[in-house]
């Protein structure tokens, strides 16, 4: 029994020398929330990433025809890499920010820190939607500013149609598709990564509230 | 409400925190993997705080969750040092040269004691707590009867390292 009564002993002797965490640092352990917030904004983007890229993939090649009539098909494989590119220096920026929130010591670093995420985020966003609607009103411009090869391509059987009519109808609903894509990619960005900063919003108020 | 609570609770935490750094003392063996199974535990503990009704002590508690949270941590991390069976540690540390002073008894078993399973450190942890068999079979969640089992199996072995 002795070597055991021996290693009690020496267990017991060590308590006096464990580290001691101060109220302030116990504070800050418990609002290190942040860096899982910032984890699930990584985790989202490049799941968007795959997702989109995966879609890519699906798309019929007869589909793409059209945009191989008025020569646009590089122009849009061109888009479409500048895109993965951009993506990927995202997603960079992403886990670097969740690297540095993750191992922040100081209150006033975290703080700073969030908010560099929240712009991150905030810039990704705003790439994303822009990138879109440009890209639908270069392409749409394009198109409509060749109106006989446009009628051409879209009534192959050549049958009878008013031509000025058939451009503004298509014309309109290409108008009403892009604003409704538009919303639904707004509304999008705001539940899934709203959701995320306001919830890194609060944890920095709660931060800012201690700093005080 | 919740600054109320969360006051009352990084008071009552910093008061037992002894309890957390003793369980990550036992179950990691540098001072990186000490600070995280540190927070972890920490943030577990906070999670759970508001369900914590005072039915049993707090340290009790606290020893509790802390142990889960090293256990299932531990068992999902691929970083976690890998366990191996008692006899065979046992055995590799038998042939290395033994010296018989109380500094080289006590490496000994602390080695030996980091390289046993999950459980069984928990078990040992809260033996040198000095926590009873009902205590311990409470908090790690298993019979008393394995729990006294187990222990006895670890004390015996513990001894015979040092009486080959």
């Amino acid at each position: 029994m002795d070597e055991l009564e021996l290693l009690k002993r020496d267990w017991k002797k060590q308590e006096a020398n464990l580290p001691k965490i101060s109220y302030d640092d116990i504070y800050k352990l418990i609002h290190k929330k942040s860096s899982s917030i910032v984890k699930w904004i990584l985790i989202i983007c490049i799941a968007e990433l795959l997702f989109w890229s995966g879609l890519n993939l699906l798309i019929p090649e007869s589909y793409l025809e059209i945009y191989e009539k008025f020569n646009l098909r590089s122009f849009l494989n061109i888009t479409q890499y500048l895109h993965y590119a951009v993506v990927l220096i995202f997603i960079y920026f992403f886990y670097k920010n969740y690297k540095t929130i993750y191992v922040s010591e100081s209150t006033n670093l975290l703080m700073k820190r969030i908010i560099k995420t929240r712009k991150t985020v905030n810039y990704y966003v705003y790439y994303n939607i822009i990138m879109y609607v440009l890209l639908t009103i270069i392409l749409n411009v394009v198109m409509f500013s060749n109106p006989e090869l446009l009628i051409k391509t879209l009534n192959p059987g050549e049958s009878a149609v008013d031509g000025d009519l058939f451009l503004k109808i298509l014309l309109i609903v290409q108008v009403v598709i892009l604003l409704i894509m538009f919303g639904l990619l707004c509304l999008y960005y705001r539940i899934i990564y709203g959701i995320l900063l306001r919830r890194l919003n609060k944890n920095y108020k709660e931060l800012e509230n201690l700093d005080i | 409400m919740i600054k109320e609570l969360e006051h009352k609770f990084i008071s009552e935490f910093q008061e037992n925190q002894n309890i957390v750094h003793k369980v990550c003392r036992i179950y990691t063996s540098d001072q990186e993997s000490h600070n995280d199974l540190f927070q972890e535990i920490t943030i577990q503990l906070w999670k759970a705080y508001p369900t914590f009704r005072g039915d049993s002590k707090l340290s009790t508690w606290m020893y509790r969750i802390g142990l889960n949270t090293a256990i299932t941590l531990y068992r999902k991390s691929k970083r976690s040092i890998p366990t191996q069976d008692f006899d065979t540690v046992l055995h590799k540390i038998e042939s290395t040269d033994y010296d018989n002073t109380e500094e080289e008894q006590l490496k000994l078993m602390y080695k030996a004691i980091h390289q046993l399973s999950d459980i069984d450190k928990g078990l040992i942890f809260l033996y040198l707590e000095d926590k009873n068999y009902s205590e311990i079979s409470e908090t790690l969640g298993i019979s008393e009867v394995n729990a006294r089992v187990k222990m006895n199996r670890i004390k015996t072995r513990l001894k015979t390292i040092l009486n080959p």
